[in-house]
């Protein structure tokens, strides 16, 4: 039932953002028209920079990333020889804010070649039907129901890993450790509702076990009842969605329980600054991370050997603040990605050939993109299909430039 | 055992903001919402008193405590004293507690802050289960801050003044009651309450910007079915939201933790319209 309730709410997400994109129709300009033939290539990133706490932070990266994919692509020498310059637009991570600015921008004399958007979804939600209708091309890491699908959003590719990816890679890790009984904890975001019931599908899909699967309210303050409940159901494994304060709840109540459970985390859990600060202000190196491992892309696992990645992270060190893993940074793979399909297609201008040739293998694999390393767009996706090869389960560490050292 | 440990120490976090609501309650007849605010303030400054600077716990309690008063002070003179209707404090002190929270993620941005509790941070076991120091020391806390203050409301000139405007504050102030000050002190005082308690409540719940909106309705629920007005319902009414949330969470599922809080809720409110330890006082008219 709840399967269905999710498909539904998607289904009507997405014949809203239809028909706000039919309502919005009318003309439709060709980049030709406005945006420059010559001279620079222009990009803008919209970001929440003056949003509020967390936000900030995510948007911060993800800025900071686009800026160093920007400086990267100059230093190879631009796009078909033409330099690229960027803009930072602070959306606040307002739809309404960014959808007022896009339509400034687009009404302008200096109409972008690529849009890139830093998420959340709502945001995303709001942009890409314009953006679509501007026939522009845009990168996204704040998926939505329909961001990924071209035929609503023929132009736009999200740059962020999907739901199944990330179950793929736990459902690779259950079987390499040799996991049979499964529970699950989730939180009650959305994120948290849909990982928690596709989790259990995908699980059970794969020939696991769900010994046991529990909510809690993202407000509540101890989450011991649930895993006490969990606990019962003597699973070899804890499979976690937490993020912020309840992901401390969490710990405190395994250890209050003494329950010794190797813990499973999302990228939620990773992306939580409690397990990589020391004590006194944070829990890493105490008992209660002792069993936690946490699900990340490889990159924001700092290899000495892996010397393009960190080549990336010095510039973005360079370019800007990097306040969270480099699970936000997507945006620096984003001109990396139009830098190979414009040499493919020989041009930057025509939006339709560009968005082809970001179909072809060759040249997502030409891209050399860093933080994921090959996307995997087809022509009826345009969302990543990330392999489990390029997920990591690490333990807790401390977080430096992004990356868990 | 432990999930009734659980229970009754998150119950004890609850009763705390109740007691705040409880004081301004019986000094202005209003609620202060920002009380959950306050608390949330309180647990940051023990974050920067005990993790940051390294400074012993009872002189942050201290530090914390006068300057959640002066916060408390502030609001007092910004968010109330110039509403003349008593409807719109909702609306100023909801927007008081939205401004401390805005304040808190600017400071400390939105990522929870880990407090260590001075009596150590390790499991002990207790009665069959096992517990953090911390939650035994909140449940006492709460018990022996609401007999404190029931007696004091006895037994001294202020707490009879302050019961004698709760129950008619035109008397009070023909009696010589300076209601003005009482009330503003009173309010003073729950922010030195949330400012001595951010050592207590900080361990427990860790200093998060948003705290005081995961407490704010809890603490509500506890006042509504434990009486408004009433110390003792506050400890009542914490004991049976946290101890309804924890076993609904552990014997129901976790999805009906709060269902089932607020169904008690119904059903007291529909037995008892004036909470549990509220009397129905009738006016003649």
């Amino acid at each position: 039932m709840q399967r269905i309730r999710v498909k539904a709410a998607f289904a009507a997400l997405a014949v809203s953002a239809l028909a706000l994109a039919g309502c919005a129709g009318g003309d439709t300009t060709s980049p030709d028209d406005n945006a420059s033939s010559e001279g620079p290539i222009r990009v803008v990133v919209f970001g929440g920079i003056g949003a509020e706490g967390i936000l900030a932070n995510n948007a911060t990266t993800s800025v900071t990333a686009a800026q160093a994919s920007v400086a990267a692509v100059n230093e190879m020498g631009g796009i078909l020889g033409r330099e690229v310059v960027i803009d930072v637009i602070d959306d606040t991570a307002d739809p309404t804010v960014a959808v007022t600015r896009l339509r400034e921008l687009m009404a302008s004399d200096e109409r972008p070649h690529v849009v890139m958007n830093s998420g959340p979804s709502t945001v995303a939600d709001a942009m890409i039907p314009i953006l679509t209708q501007e026939r522009v091309l845009s990168f996204n890491i704040g998926p939505t129901p329909t961001s990924g699908d071209p035929s609503v959003s023929p132009y736009n590719f999200d740059l962020s890993a999907s739901v199944p990816d990330y179950l793929g890679s736990f459902t690779y890790e259950l079987g390499e450790r040799g996991y049979e009984n499964v529970a699950i904890l989730h939180g009650s975001s959305a994120y948290g509702e849909l990982f928690g019931s596709l989790t259990q599908e995908t699980f059970a899909e794969a020939g696991f076990t769900i010994s046991g699967a529990q909510g809690y309210d993202n407000a509540s303050l101890d989450m011991t009842p649930q895993l006490e409940s969990l606990q019962a159901t003597n699973p070899d494994v804890l499979v976690l969605d937490a993020y912020g304060a309840p992901l401390g709840y969490v710990l405190q109540g395994i250890e209050r329980l003494g329950w010794d459970i190797p813990i499973m985390g999302n990228t939620s859990v990773s992306a939580t600054g409690l397990i990589a600060t020391e004590p006194p202000s944070g829990v890493l190196g105490t008992d209660q991370v002792r069993n936690l491992t946490m699900q990340v892309f490889k990159s924001t696992k700092f290899d000495p050997a892996a010397t393009e990645v960190n080549e990336a992270v010095e510039r973005m060190a360079a370019a800007g603040d990097i306040l969270s893993s480099l699970i936000l940074a997507y945006n620096y793979d984003g001109m990396l990605l139009v830098k190979a399909a414009a040499e493919s297609a020989g041009s930057i201008d025509d939006v339709d050939a560009l968005a082809a040739a970001l179909l072809d293998e060759e040249v997502q694999q030409a891209a050399n993109t860093q933080m994921i390393s090959w996307y995997r767009f087809t022509a009826d996706s345009h969302t990543p299909h990330v392999a489990p090869e390029d997920f990591l389960f690490i333990g807790p560490g401390p977080l430096v430039n992004g990356q868990y050292q | 055992m432990t999930i009734i440990m659980s229970g009754l120490a998150i119950g004890a976090v609850y009763a705390l903001v109740a007691i705040g609501y409880n004081i301004v309650f019986l000094s202005q007849k209003t609620f202060n919402f920002a009380q959950a605010a306050l608390m949330m303030l309180g647990a940051f400054v023990a974050y920067m008193g005990i993790a940051v600077l390294g400074l012993p716990w009872w002189l942050v309690a201290i530090v914390a405590a006068i300057v959640i008063g002066g916060v408390a002070a502030l609001e007092e003179v910004v968010a109330i004293r110039p509403v003349k209707d008593h409807h719109n404090l909702l609306v100023t002190t909801l927007g008081a507690s939205i401004i401390m929270e805005g304040v808190a993620q600017l400071i400390w941005g939105g990522e929870p802050r880990r407090v260590p509790f001075f009596l150590g941070d390790g499991v002990i076991d207790l009665a069959g289960g096992r517990v953090y120091p911390v939650e035994i020391a909140l449940v006492i806390v709460v018990v022996l801050l609401v007999v404190a203050l029931t007696q004091y409301s006895k037994r001294s000139m202020t707490g009879i003044a302050l019961l004698g405007m709760s129950e008619d504050r035109e008397a009070a102030m023909l009696r010589g009651v300076n209601v003005r000050r009482f009330a503003f002190w009173a309010f003073v005082f729950t922010g030195v309450l949330a400012g001595l308690l951010g050592v207590l409540v900080g361990p427990k719940t860790y200093a998060v910007a948003t705290l005081g909106a995961a407490l704010a309705i809890k603490g509500f629920v506890v006042l509504a079915i434990g009486g408004f007005g009433s110390m003792w319902g506050t400890l009542v009414g914490g004991l049976i939201v946290g101890l309804t949330e924890a076993l609904a969470a552990r014997y129901i599922g976790g999805d009906f933790a709060n269902l089932s809080v607020f169904f008690i809720l119904i059903v007291i409110l529909m037995l008892k319209p004036t909470g549990l330890f509220t009397r129905r006082t009738e006016r003649a008219v």
